[in-house]
């Protein structure tokens, strides 16, 4: 994975995306073609637990703006939940939502093998990043629709930088007692593959240590964040993005820390349902998810763009220069209903 | 309201003639089908339901034959039975906290000279208005442990890092839990106070006795049936509620079962699970309705007849200031610092910063009515199903009242036995029954407004009930008899005649099921739809992602809306409806 994100780097030509901007407000024959489908069936219903619903309504209010005449409704909770909502729409026979993207690429796996998921391959894969394009599934059942590493957040007013963490283990110092908080592996899905990572890496062992030191422990990973950046915690399990934004834009009182053993690099994925009510309309969403206007609001939002030639954020540091680890699907799949009870226990809740 | 089961008194068996053939002709009369119609509504409101959710308790979700292991599976981890002796525990310690502060308060609004009445009276109202998942943010604001402002207080005056409370804890749930549902046992309390005539706590003054001693020994033993009624329904309330354990529970590591339902319901579903682990619930509220009977059965309790008698009130000195500082300090609790944070935060760009100007913004309230995606679409959800669930709950209870009342039908009193029974049926464990029953095919109900309407009517029709047949009762049937002899019929006797008379009553009602309708959580958590989301479930949503502010912000518009509706049907009535008898 190391080298594979050199081009995330920041230094490609500005040319290339000048080009791409400039090809923004030309619709290609296919878009054409499907945005005119989109507009028959009005509008696109879109499960999301990859963002906060915040950052989610601004990707459908770009949607909007671009596709007049197609409504786009985000419904955005937490990954297991929005995941079950959908598995319970499955037994019910009356899928609602269009498509639906999650942070843990194992609920994909999952639908597919359960054949709820459509094939499709948009227009925009061609100017993907190639490593990114590789990271989501070989028969197109989903696209990568974004990377956002889970780190440690700290809050500056609180905690100087030499005190801060530098890796995962050092959250069970005793230090932090009452201080950190984490989230719920059974609600959040980006939180659930932590918990199959800090496993591989340390054994339960971490999490009987952490417990230790009274984490709060929230439902979704945006939650620790926020708690950090209020002061009710010091230290907290975050996306990066998230640190980095409330940093920039809202001068929050938050910063990074890439623990050294590693940040864990949840791709979220994107898929249509195969009963999805708006066909058409999710395909044509699904396209504009990896079109230039997302590649932009991701960039200016400190995320990492999905296409080749935009560059970062100012500040933001390439994925290849930091350690980071992914979760096989498949081990994933397998490791998580464990955790997850094993979590229960320990934390009794 | 007190004892549920009265209702089932087998009143009609006296009235019934002689065994007669009846050819099948004259069965078929309209009066049998109406009474036919209404049961049918009860059979698909109720019967259903918790039909559905008892036999799903016991059916392979593979196979669909008969199983126990969804009671195995529900009761076999360490954990979920910690969950349901928490809940027990929790609820009990509820149930305590709601006595003490609802029966003092009521007894010193209604029979003390204290000071201040109708502000005490006015804040449990508030009480009432505010949801238990607002009260809760209101508490995470005030005693969250590090940046809560009580503890900044704290920390800055003693100089201690420890934080002075914590609201993420077993306390703290019962706190907010109690302070949510309080008000149903003034009410209660106060109206039994009020039908108490003065007779026999003078004779208790004759023979000696003080004010406090004549309290004790006289007056609150007369309201034991309206306590322990009130203790009843405070216990199913605390245990089935949603939205507080979510906020506080969680991150408190108290699990609670409401919390391990919503375990059962995440993937891989498990609905026959939850519903496995959801029959305790019924089986410890009938329990606990056997007990209350026959504690209620050992005594009479014939003096609170409601009938003549003056009622004085109490004359207490200076104890009087005592009492009032007591109230004051519930209702701050409950409701004036809560309520207090709440609307500082929906001003705050950050709620941590506390108050200054330049931290004053409206950001949250454009957010929250223009930019998010569903609040809009939500806050007319709630107020819709909210109107909706009080209107045909009212319409629906009273028919059956008057039938019931007016014996105008044979098995009336099953029909009022079915009306009053969702009383024992906690909410979350309605939704179950409701999604088992009717969101999956072939009903396929999922996703619309019409399941969640239904459940809700269903929720709160018991109160619908009790408020038109108290008011059918008041009503001497001449009046009715009057418009027959004149040729009317009994659908123009119900309009012309038993309507109006009833109107302030029956909008009383509809405002009583109208305010929790609108703000439910329980009942909606697991019906709620992509595109039918109500403004409980988007709190909830935003309490998750930590928006406090935001949460804030839209929570108090859902309170600004619900008080114009209660402020105009007080406009209305013309007396502060449910807090003073006329």
């Amino acid at each position: 994975m190391k080298h594979a994100f050199k081009y995330l780097a920041g230094f490609v030509p500005a040319l290339l995306l000048t080009a791409g901007i400039a090809g923004a407000a030309e619709m290609t024959a296919g878009e054409k073609q499907l945005y005119e489908a989109a507009r028959k069936e009005g509008s696109v219903t879109w499960y999301v637990s990859q963002t906060t619903t915040e950052f989610a309504d601004g990707m459908c209010g770009l949607f909007k703006k671009r596709y007049e005449g197609v409504g786009c409704n985000v419904v955005r909770a937490s990954g297991q939940v929005i995941f079950q909502r959908l598995v319970q729409e499955l037994q019910a026979k009356a899928v609602q939502g269009d498509l639906m993207s999650t942070n843990d690429d194992g609920q994909m796996a999952q639908l597919k093998e359960m054949g709820a998921l459509a094939q499709f391959a948009p227009e925009n894969l061609k100017d993907m990043v190639p490593e990114l394009r590789a990271l989501a599934d070989k028969e197109n059942y989903w696209i990568t629709s974004g990377v956002s590493p889970l780190v440690i957040a700290y809050n500056t007013k609180l905690v100087t930088e030499a005190e801060a963490p530098k890796n995962w283990t050092d959250l069970t110092d005793p230090k932090w007692k009452g201080q950190v908080a984490i989230g719920h592996p059974s609600f959040s899905g980006s939180v659930g593959l932590w918990t199959i990572m800090m496993n591989d890496l340390y054994g339960w062992d971490f999490f009987t240590k952490i417990e230790k030191n009274k984490p709060q422990i929230g439902r979704s990973v945006a939650d620790g964040h926020n708690l950090v950046v209020s002061g009710e915690r010091k230290v907290a399990l975050a996306p990066l993005p998230l640190i980095l934004s409330d940093a920039a834009a809202k001068r929050a009182p938050v910063a990074v820390v890439y623990p050294t053993d590693g940040a864990l690099l949840p791709p979220s994925a994107t898929a249509i349902m195969k009963d999805a009510p708006h066909p058409n309309a999710a395909r044509l969403f699904e396209n504009f998810l990896l079109g230039p206007e997302i590649a932009e609001y991701f960039s200016k939002d400190y995320r990492y763009p999905l296409r080749a030639g935009v560059p970062l954020a100012p500040g933001m540091k390439p994925l290849d220069s930091y350690k980071t680890k992914s979760i096989q699907i498949s081990d994933g799949i397998k490791k998580l209903p464990d955790v997850q009870s094993k979590f229960r226990d320990t934390f009794g809740i | 309201m007190t004892s549920v089961s009265d209702t089932h008194a087998m009143g009609w068996s006296k009235d019934e003639p002689a065994k007669v053939r009846v050819p099948w002709r004259q069965r078929l009369q309209p009066a049998n089908l109406l009474w036919l119609f209404l049961a049918g509504i009860l059979a698909v409101l109720i019967i259903a339901p918790m039909w559905t959710l008892v036999v799903s308790s016991f059916t392979d979700a593979k196979t669909g034959g008969w199983t126990l292991q969804n009671y195995v599976e529900a009761y076999g981890k360490e954990r979920h039975i910690t969950a349901l002796t928490n809940t027990l525990k929790m609820g009990a310690c509820v149930v305590i906290l709601k006595l003490m502060f609802g029966v003092p308060l009521a007894w010193a609004c209604t029979r003390t000279d204290m000071p201040g009445r109708n502000f005490v009276r006015y804040s449990v109202f508030g009480a009432f208005i505010m949801p238990p998942y607002l009260a809760g943010v209101g508490w995470i604001l005030l005693a969250g442990p590090n940046t809560g402002w009580i503890n900044k207080i704290w920390h800055a005056v003693s100089g201690s890092t420890e934080p002075l409370v914590n609201i993420f804890s077993f306390g703290g749930l019962v706190l907010v839990t109690a302070i949510g549902g309080f008000f149903l046992v003034f009410v209660l309390v106060s109206s039994a106070f009020e039908m108490i005539n003065s007779e026999m706590e003078d004779a208790a003054n004759i023979l000696g006795a003080g004010p406090f001693k004549t309290a004790m020994k006289v007056t609150f033993p007369l309201v034991m049936p309206a306590i322990i009624g009130a203790a009843l329904l405070s216990f199913l309330g605390a245990i089935a509620l949603y939205g507080v354990p979510a906020l506080i529970s969680i991150p408190a590591r108290y699990p609670v079962v409401v919390i391990q339902l919503t375990e059962f319901f995440s993937f891989p579903l498990r609905i026959e699970v939850a519903a496995a682990y959801s029959i305790p619930l019924l089986l410890i509220t009938a329990a606990l309705l056997g007990l209350q009977k026959l504690i209620l059965r050992r005594k009479g309790y014939v003096s609170v007849s409601g009938k003549g008698g003056e009622r004085r009130i109490v004359k207490l000195g200076r104890w009087r200031w005592v009492l009032f500082a007591y109230c004051m300090i519930v209702v701050s609790l409950a409701v004036i610092m809560p309520l207090f944070v709440l609307l500082l935060a929906a001003f705050s760009e950050s709620w941590t910063t506390g108050f200054s100007l330049s931290n004053l913004t409206l950001s949250n309230f454009h957010y929250v009515l223009f930019e998010h995606s569903s609040s809009q679409r939500a806050l007319m959800g709630s107020i819709g199903l909210g109107i909706a669930a009080a209107t045909v709950a009212i319409t629906l209870a009273l028919f059956i009242a008057y039938i019931v009342q007016r014996k105008l039908l044979p098995f009336s009193s099953v029909l009022a036995f079915l009306a009053v029974s969702p009383y024992v049926v906690p909410g979350i464990v309605l939704a179950i029954g409701f999604y088992a029953a009717y969101a999956l095919p072939p009903i396929a109900l999922y996703g619309t407004y019409m399941i969640m309407a239904l459940a809700f009517i269903t929720r709160f029709l018991p109160i619908a009930f009790t408020t038109s047949s108290a008011g059918v009762r008041s009503i001497h049937p001449e009046m009715e008899e009057a418009v027959r002899i004149l040729g009317g019929g009994r659908t123009t006797a119900l309009r012309h005649v038993v309507g109006p008379l009833l109107k302030r009553t029956l909008a009383g009602g509809w405002l009583l099921i109208f305010v929790p309708a609108a703000q439910e959580l329980s009942t909606a958590i697991f019906l709620v739809g992509p595109t039918t989301r109500v403004v409980s479930v988007v709190l909830l949503d935003l309490s998750e992602e930590g928006e406090l502010e935001k949460l804030a912000a839209l929570g108090s518009v859902l309170l600004i809306i619900i008080v114009a509706v209660v402020a105009l049907g007080m406009k209305y009535l013309g007396r502060d409806f449910m807090l003073r008898r006329s």
